[in-house]
This record gives structure tokens, sequence and C-alpha cells, in this order.
């Protein structure tokens, strides 16, 4: 009789936050959703390092993985967002190819309609004018038509591609590529702000400490490449966004449940259209960075990114169905991705196909591991 | 207490669904500080008479007044900024967003205007924190995921935030429902301690007898898209509330229906 009283009381006694345990700091990392990326960053950062670590992390091994990190971190992030929301976009490949075609076509044949010369800059945002729009209308049908994104961007995926392979046919003498540009790095401002060095001051400062030297004694490598800073900066806008901003909110609901953010007043429609335009514009930095970089374009540029991009934002915790995914992660993603897919090609004994072996066999992984997450919050269902 | 200016009264609603008539003429009146059970048989028109008065369907005919104001809602948002808050089904929560997040979803308190405004975490968490603990629950952490939580933690969570943003009447349809008996009575608590806040009135769709004995002050009974008793608790045994919760047919007429399957 005293015994069960004394659990009754007990039981009442207890308060919903008992049964919440508090963990400390460190327990509370490891429980973050990035743990697993973090470890597979890990892991292949120091792989490296002990079979190729003379080559992967010199000074030119440096420069290059962070060039296609970048890129592909780029796209991901973009490819992250729109994912968080609920949406996909598989056209941001072609987009990339689109976007270098117009830019490389203005920089040599001038302005449309014979408006004269076109700068870096002009023909910047002039294409940015354009996929923006391009952004825009991907984004208005899949709202309004009601249609997966899925089926919409794969359209533009074809749509796009056999565009610049037709506007490079017609306004570039039938070739389908165009090279020996100008180098506008070296002249124009702007066109440094994309093929240009950044971090010049940390190559510096390895060479003043002998180690960034080549072989007849001068600097080796000037700095990294300046999609690096792009990639630095979207990446932070992107994490504070998404973290601090009610915009950041908007996003995060609209993708977890579509009704309940409208019935808020969140403007759901605009947020996911805002987001087919975000990722345009993450294909058309990746693309200007190509072509100042290498004053080249051609009509195959960024095929199959969009699926890369894809792959890193789930291993940055992105879902399919949307509501979940973080920046931290997907810069992860991006690092893994970009790293091994360099690398390979350094290390003469692994055969560099494996780098598809490698990325496929990690995006299950992922896949699983975010789903396993998912039912953690939602209670299994 | 009846005396007093009804928040919301409405005269003579009716809806039509093309030539079928959901509403026919229903008047209602509901006091602040009272729970009003609205009651009736699947079909009777519960859910078509609370999405006008929560401004998502338009009346065929009839008048809403609000604090003796004839008004109009042409959406929900009309509605809201009337005051009136509605607690849906679905409770229109994001699953993996944090409470405090869905507490502010679409309201945020942020430095700065415009969709880029920056939220002020911080602040969100306390005060969802603390209007959680007015009406009962004490959630440890206003960062945990809506989809770790209970049944009843989110209908609590639902009702804490209408309230919060100046609802008035709040309108529950079918709260308990989905729910288990020990979340039920958690329910039922919080829809007795936001009663006891004395100016919010309730309004509360179920079709559990009991729960609408244990926690209503007035009922109103709908049939077929009409009134068919209204009263106070005093006023009505619980013979009666059966009854005509049935739609106004006798038990042992049911009995004798049964019966003849
Ligand atoms: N949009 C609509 N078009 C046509 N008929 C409708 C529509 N909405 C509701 N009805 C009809 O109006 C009647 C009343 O429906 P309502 O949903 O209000 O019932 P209810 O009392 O809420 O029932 P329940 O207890 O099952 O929730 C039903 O016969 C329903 O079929
Ligand atoms: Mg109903």
């Amino acid at each position: 009789m005293s015994e069960a009283s004394g659990v009754a009381t007990s039981a009442a006694q207890r308060t919903e936050s008992d049964r919440l345990v508090k963990h400390g700091r460190i327990r509370a990392l490891l429980h973050r959703p990035e743990i697993g990326a973090f470890a597979g960053m890990a892991f292949i950062l120091i792989f490296l390092a002990i079979v190729a670590g003379n080559v992967v992390y010199n000074p030119l091994g440096i420069k290059n993985n962070h060039g296609i990190i970048s890129q592909l971190g780029i796209i991901s992030i973009g490819a992250c967002l729109l994912m968080i929301a609920g949406e996909f976009d598989l056209s941001i490949g072609s987009m990339i190819g689109f976007s270098g075609m117009c830019m490389a076509l203005m920089l040599k044949w001038g302005l449309p309609f014979g408006l004269g010369e076109a700068t870096p800059m002009a023909a910047f945002f002039i294409t940015l004018a354009l996929t923006l729009t391009i952004g825009w209308l991907i984004g208005t049908i899949v709202v309004r038509s009601g249609l997966s994104s899925f089926i919409v961007t794969l359209g533009f995926l074809f749509v796009l591609r056999g565009s610049t392979e037709v506007g490079f046919r017609t306004f570039n003498q039938g070739s389908t590529q165009i090279s020996g540009l100008p180098d506008f790095k070296q002249t124009d401002w702007f066109a440094y702000l994309f093929g240009g060095d950044a971090f010049k001051w940390v190559f510096d400062l390895l060479f003043s400490f002998g180690w960034n030297v080549n072989r007849s004694g001068d600097q080796w490598v000037p700095g990294l490449d300046a999609k690096v800073g792009w990639w630095i900066i979207i990446a932070l806008a992107a994490y504070f966004v998404l973290s601090r901003t009610k915009l950041g909110n908007w996003i995060y609901a609209t993708g977890d449940n579509k009704e309940a953010a409208r019935a808020n007043g969140v403007p759901v429609n605009q947020v996911k259209i805002g987001l087919f335009m975000f990722t345009a514009f993450c294909a058309t930095i990746f693309a200007a960075s190509q072509v100042f970089d290498t004053n080249t374009a051609d009509a195959a540029k960024g095929n199959l990114k969009e699926l890369e991009a894809i792959a890193a934002a789930v291993v940055g915790g992105a879902i399919l169905t949307g509501g979940f995914g973080t920046v931290v992660g997907v810069i992860f993603g991006a690092v893994i991705f970009g790293l091994v897919q360099n690398s390979v090609f350094y290390i003469s004994w692994i055969d560099g196909s494996y780098y598809r072996v490698f990325l496929g066999s990690v995006l299950l992984v992922a896949a699983f591991t975010n789903e396993n997450i998912r039912k953690r919050i939602t209670g299994g269902i | 207490m009846t005396d007093k200016e009804p928040v919301i009264r409405v005269e003579n609603l009716c809806k039509k669904f093309g030539p079928f008539t959901a509403l026919n003429g229903v008047n209602l009146a509901i006091q602040a500080g009272e729970v009003h059970a609205l009651l009736g048989d699947n079909g009777a028109g519960k859910s078509t008479l609370i999405k006008i008065l929560s401004g998502v369907l338009q009346p065929t005919d009839g008048t809403i007044f609000v604090d003796g104001v004839p008004t109009n809602f042409r959406s929900p948002r009309d509605a809201s900024a009337a005051g009136i808050g509605t607690v849906y089904q679905d409770l229109a929560l994001s699953q993996l967003s944090s409470v405090t997040r869905n507490f502010f979803l679409g309201r945020e308190i942020t430095i700065g205007s415009g969709p880029f405004g920056v939220m002020k975490i911080k602040e969100m968490d306390r005060i969802t924190h603390d209007e959680m603990q007015k009406i009962g629950i004490d959630i440890s952490d206003p960062t945990q995921s809506v989809g770790t939580m209970s049944g009843g933690q989110r209908q609590t969570l639902a009702i804490a935030r209408a309230i919060y943003f100046g609802a008035r009447v709040l309108i529950l349809d079918e709260p308990t429902s989905a729910l288990g008996q020990k979340q039920q009575m958690e329910v039922l608590k919080t829809i007795r301690r936001v009663r006891g806040l004395g100016n919010i009135a309730i309004i509360l769709i179920t079709h559990n007898e009991i729960h609408s004995q244990l926690v209503a002050d007035r009922y109103t009974f709908l049939s077929l898209g009409e009134v068919i008793g209204t009263g106070a608790k005093d006023e009505l045994e619980s013979r009666d509330i059966r009854r005509l919760m049935a739609g106004g047919a006798d038990i042992a007429d049911l009995a004798e229906e049964l019966a003849k399957v």
C-alpha cells in the first residue's frame, strides 16, 4: 500500500522537463546532423595525407583541390537550399553550360543587336539577368502547375543544353566551343573578381617561410582561385539566412509542411521561386569563374554537375522530402567529393573512375543516415 | 453572464454548396470566458460553420457580428485579425522544425523587416517557453523538434500560439479525436486553463459526449445543417445531450434500427 502510493507521488511530481536528459557540449556536438559528413571528411583528409600527402598537400595540390571543391560547393549550396524547401533542380548543369555560352559569345562577338563591344561586367550582368529570368520561369511553372520539380527541371535540363548547342552553332560560326578569349583577368578588375586569385597573402606568407617555392627559386603558386572566395561568401550568406533570418524559417517550413506554412502566412510560392532563382545564380557564378579563369567555353560544360550538387546536398543532410539539411553539412559534402574527385588523379595506383564508385557509395550511406535521423525526429513515420 | 454582448454572434447563417444546403439559418452566440461545445452527427455542418467563422468559406446568407459589429471575413487573415484563432485538426505544424520556429512561424520577431530580418532567437525561445507554461506544459527545450512532442503537447503548442497572437475566440476542431486517453486529458486540462484566463471564448467541436460534459459551459446541437437545441450546462441533462448529439433520435430508436439490420 505504502509502496504503491510512493510510486504515485513520485510520478506526479515529475515534470516534462525531467524527461529530457541534458547533455554536455560534446554530446550535443556528437548529436548534430553534420557529424557523419564531418567524420567522412576527416577520414578522407587523413587517408590522402598517408597515401599521397606530398602531392595532395603541396601548394599546387592545395590550389587545385580548392578549385574543384569550391566549384562543386557553390552549386551544391543552391541545390541544398532548394531541397530544404522541398524542391529539386536538375537543370543546374545545363544552366552552367548555358550561361558560360552567353558570356563567352558576348565577349567574343560583342553585345547582342550590334550594341558594340561587351565588357566582362556587361557580359556577366546580361547573362545573370537571363539566367535569373529562366530560374524564375522554372519556379513559376513548378508552383503554378503543381507538377513535380523533378519533371519540370528535367525538361529544362534538355531545353537548356540543346539551346546552348544551337546558340553556339548559330552565333559562333558553327563551332560549339570558344577558346582563346583575351585574358580579361589581367586587364579588367571585374574579370579578376571571377578569374583572378584569392588569399594571395597566405601564399605570399608561405613563400616567405620558404615552402611555396618552385625549382627556379621563385614563388610557386600565387594564390587560390577566386571562386574559393565566392564559395566562402555564398556559404556564409546561406548559413546566415538559413539559421538566423525569417526567410530561413520560411524555407524550412515550406519544405516540411507546405500547407502549415501557408496557413501561417508564409509566402510559400515566392520562397520556392526565389530559390529556383538562387540555384540559377549559383550556376551563373560557377560559369563566370570558369570563363574568366580559362578564357574558354564549350557546350558540354557543367554536364552532370546537377547530380553531383544534389549528392553533396544529401551528404549535407538534405532529404528529398524537404524540411531538413544544413549549410555546414553541405560544405563538408563538397569537400569530400571535390577532394576525392581531384586527388584520385594524383594517385597512380588508383583508377580515376573509382571516384564515381566512391560518390555513389557515400551518397547511399548518407541517404540512409538522413532517413534514420528523420525517423528519430518524427517518431518513425 | 448571458446579458453581456457576445464576442461572436451569428444570425441566420446559410451555406449552400450548389444545390446542397450545408447550413440552413444557424444562430449562435459565443461568450468570453466560456467553453461552447458544438455537437452533432457526421455531416451536420460543424466544420462548415467554423470554416465560415475562420474566414475559409464565405456564407451564402446571414451575418457574423464581432462585438456586436456586423463583419465580413473575406479570408482567414481577416478572421485572425478580428481575433479568431482556429486550431485545425492537422494543427498546421512542421514536424522537423523546433518548437520556437513553429510558434513564431510567419510572425517571427526580427531586427529589421522583410524576409532578411534577423530573428531574435533568444527572445523567441523565452516567450515560447513562458507561453506554453502558462497553459500548463513545461517544455524543457524550445529548440527540440515538434516531431518529438506528444500529440497533446502539439495541440497545446497550437493553442498557445493562437492565444499569444491575439486570439479572443479559439476554435478547436475535434482536438482530442486522434489522441490516447492520457493525452486527451492533457488537452482537456489545457482547455480548462485557457478558460481560466477569463477573456477567451472557446468553441469546441467534439464527438465525445464525456469530454463535452467535462469542460463545456454551453451546448449547441446541429443536425442536417440546423440548430436543434442549445442551452447552458445546468439546463441540460446528459440524456438530452446524448439524444441531441445523435441528431434528435432517441437511443431506443437507434436500438430498433440496429435490430432491423
Ligand atoms: N465543399 C463542399 N462541397 C459540397 N458539399 C460539402 C462541402 N463541404 C462540406 N459539404 C457537405 O456539407 C455537409 C456538412 O459537412 P461538415 O464537414 O460541415 O460536417 P461535420 O459536421 O463537420 O461532420 P464531421 O463530424 O464528420 O466532421 C456534409 O454533408 C458535406 O458532405
Ligand atoms: Mg468536421
